[in-house]
């Protein structure tokens, strides 16, 4: 008889998680932390939870970002049963002697009071406290017996205004979400009749018979593709181009390991040249879309494609003294047959027109995720695409990211995100040291986690040290928000570190050792270029 | 996590011998599993379907004792459980007639005649393979190595089973 099974470890771990993220969810609501929200509390929950379930996955990530979205219709929405008719307990002041008042000792928080803006709005107000008990009298020349003041500091309106549900549902509708979705049914039709292949095939025959010229070929054509495409669509396909070369060469040859590793690389590389080549992309811009911080399709790429190039090249020489090919040239099939059906005519046209309309967002205007609905609706409007071909989108990213945004949202909004970075002075650091430690905690955190989760993570304390000043001077928000979305797309040390590597490994053509090899060196040098494009490059192409 | 078989049945021990060898570049993700006789063959069917494991590929020989391979995989093509095995029958004394039953009421996908040669009979039961995977299993990673990476890979590109997180 064969081996026998044991089921045990993988239902273990499913339990554990399960159990840690729901320890997670009850933690802070049991226990109260000073100078956080009640709101910030539950948001803390969430987030407990979520981080849980994110990185031990006792269900799918897609799934942990539905939970997400669920639990904050539920627990923070205006509607929700928590705030559903609540109203800030109200009362006012009594004036004893000149800029001299008595409140209710409820309502003194600290030396801070909160003026009742809304029903479910207030505002802090500082004042002097002279005399603190049962009566309570401050001094302040900001108030008037008019003035409406809160009754009760430990009110869970404090801090904390309500948002409608249909804020946390509508992230699926977002303009980054709709922009990723067009770019999926572009690349689900390229897919389709065959684009990928052919423009493949055309983009690699400059490139000739050399192995490092073929790899380089290779890496070069892989990061324009999956710039555009999902990084692992265009692995796999780049994986059909690549595998009839690998058995050319003898099983000893290093060459194989080169061409196996070269695609997964440049995939993940890649995906950073666009805001549409991978969800962490998405993360990053959806957080500054909400500070008013957009940036156009076009800049984006000015600003990353040169670091996409350098770390090419950074790659291709690790692999060149890693793995020295030994064999001279090769014979390379490269037929394209492009498919001259009217459907597939309109979808290059399709194709052409929205990426030129993408890079010219700068110039014309139109926002990159109207342009998206071009596709969206073209495609299926000329049958490019039917029925079957739109439920097969990659629907759960879409969720997995709107998840993310969702999270940000209340991670802002209740306070808990600047709670969490408030406890360091993060003002004492330099500012290249704070983009240090931002990018390397992204590129160790998404080495083991999904790059997008690890965005989704470390975007909202971003950019809660830039909208409350604890970033300290020169803290930019739009740089270090690409730090943290670049360390995550650089995360590529082991296989499970992305679904490229997943699939490269998984032709046993390559051993782990190797990956870690030069993913390794791909994160250090990675790290130090992005620094280096931080301080010098990205400020100008940044107002 | 289930695990995908091949089973091989075929009454001479010897020649089970050379068909396990012939295949032991597969077992190492596709364990093998041998009976000598259609009765065995089913016992160990069944055992492979309480533990909640496949059948993806049925290599069967043809002329043995009590129940004939062809009728063996007739009922294998009845049953819902190994509808999908793949089928290959690998025999030197099929008549006309029990060839085009086997191919008619038991679907075979291959027929391989003895004495045969190694390297096409690994190189068909990976192709074989790579079918039943990629229409059975969600989960291709697993199996890429060992089977037709290059076809497997087309699938990932064209299902899009995987996409990026």
């Amino acid at each position: 008889m064969s081996t026998k099974k044991d089921r045990f470890p993988e239902w273990t771990k499913t339990v554990v998680g399960l159990v840690l993220g729901g320890v997670g969810f009850i933690l802070p609501l049991i226990f109260q932390f000073d100078g956080l929200t009640f709101a910030g509390h539950l948001a803390l929950g969430i987030f407990l939870m979520a981080a849980v379930f994110w990185m031990l996955e006792p269900i799918p990530i897609y799934s942990t970002s539905m939970l997400v979205i669920l639990l904050q219709v539920i627990l923070l929405s205006t509607q929700g049963p928590l705030f559903k008719d609540a109203a800030l307990p109200q009362t006012k002041a009594i004036e004893i002697s000149e800029n001299v008042w008595q409140i209710p000792a409820t309502a003194l928080d600290g030396s801070t009071i909160h003026l009742r803006k809304k029903a479910t709005l207030s505002e802090e107000l500082n004042v002097e406290v002279l005399e603190r008990g049962e009566l309570v009298l401050i001094r302040t020349d900001q108030i008037t017996a008019e003035t409406v003041i809160v009754a009760d500091y430990n009110h869970k309106l404090v801090g904390y205004e309500p948002v409608s549900y249909t804020r946390f549902f509508g992230t699926l509708a977002s303009p980054i979400i709709i922009l990723f979705l067009g770019g999926f049914m572009l690349a689900a039709a390229a897919v389709k009749y065959n684009l990928d292949k052919n423009i493949t095939n055309v983009l690699l025959k400059p490139f000739g018979t050399k192995p490092m010229f073929i790899v380089l070929g290779l890496m070069l054509v892989t990061a324009t593709l999956s710039a555009f495409m999902s990084n692992t669509a265009t692995t796999a396909m780049m994986m059909t181009v690549a595998i009839p070369i690998a058995l050319q060469v003898s099983k000893e040859d290093k060459f194989r390991i080169m061409l196996a590793l070269s695609i997964p690389i440049a995939a993940n590389i890649g995906g950073m040249a666009t805001p549409i080549g991978t969800p962490p992309n998405a993360i990053v811009i959806a957080a500054l879309n909400a500070q008013g911080l957009g940036i156009a399709f076009g800049s984006w790429m000015a600003i990353m494609v040169p670091l996409v190039i350098l770390l090419l090249l950074v790659a291709w020489g690790t692999m060149r003294v890693l793995f020295p090919p030994t064999v001279e040239t090769f014979k390379l099939k490269l037929e394209s047959a492009f498919d001259k059906s009217g459907k597939a005519f309109m979808l290059y046209i399709l194709f052409g027109m929205t990426v030129l309309l993408w890079v010219t967002e700068a110039q014309h205007g139109i926002p990159s995720g109207m342009v998206a609905f071009l596709p969206i609706a073209g495609l299926t409007v000329t049958s490019v695409l039917t029925k079957e071909d739109v439920r097969s989108l990659p629907w759960e990213v879409l969720w997995l990211v709107a998840g993310g945004i969702a999270l940000g949202i209340s991670m802002e909004n209740t306070g808990l995100a600047i709670w969490l970075v408030s406890s360091i002075s993060w003002d004492m650091f330099p500012q290249l040291v704070l983009l240090l430690v931002f990018g390397f905690v992204a590129l160790m955190l998404s080495n083991f986690l999904s790059n997008t989760v690890t965005a989704t993570l470390l975007i909202p304390l971003a950019i809660s040290m830039g909208t409350s000043g604890i970033g300290g001077e020169g803290f930019n928000l739009v740089i270090t928000s690409l730090v943290i979305g670049a360390g995550c797309n650089i995360a590529m040390l082991l296989p499970i570190s992305t679904p490229p590597n997943a699939i490269a490994m998984s032709t046993g053509f390559i051993k782990t050792p190797d990956m870690v090899k030069v993913g390794f060196v791909i994160g250090i040098v990675g790290i130090l270029c992005v620094l280096a494009f931080a301080a010098l490059y990205w400020p100008l192409m940044i107002d | 996590m289930s695990q995908i078989y091949i089973l091989c049945v075929e009454d001479e021990p010897e020649v089970l011998d050379v068909v396990v060898r012939d295949l032991s570049e597969l077992e190492e993700v596709f364990p093998i599993e041998m009976a000598v006789n259609a009765e065995e063959a089913r016992e160990i069917i069944n055992e492979i379907k309480e533990r909640g494991d496949k059948i993806g590929l049925a290599v069967c020989d043809h002329v043995m004792p009590g129940q004939k391979g062809v009728e063996l995989m007739i009922d294998m093509q009845k049953d819902p459980y190994t509808e999908r095995t793949r089928k290959l029958l690998l025999t030197g004394q099929a008549g006309l007639d029990a060839t085009i039953e086997a191919v008619n009421k038991a679907k075979l996908n291959r027929y391989i005649s003895k004495p045969w040669d190694p390297v096409e009979l690994l190189r068909i039961a990976r192709e074989e393979l790579t079918t039943y995977v990629i229409e059975q299993e969600k989960d291709l990673l697993r199996y890429m190595a060992v089977l037709d990476i290059e076809r497997i890979q087309e699938a990932i590109r064209t299902k899009g089973s995987i996409s990026d997180s």
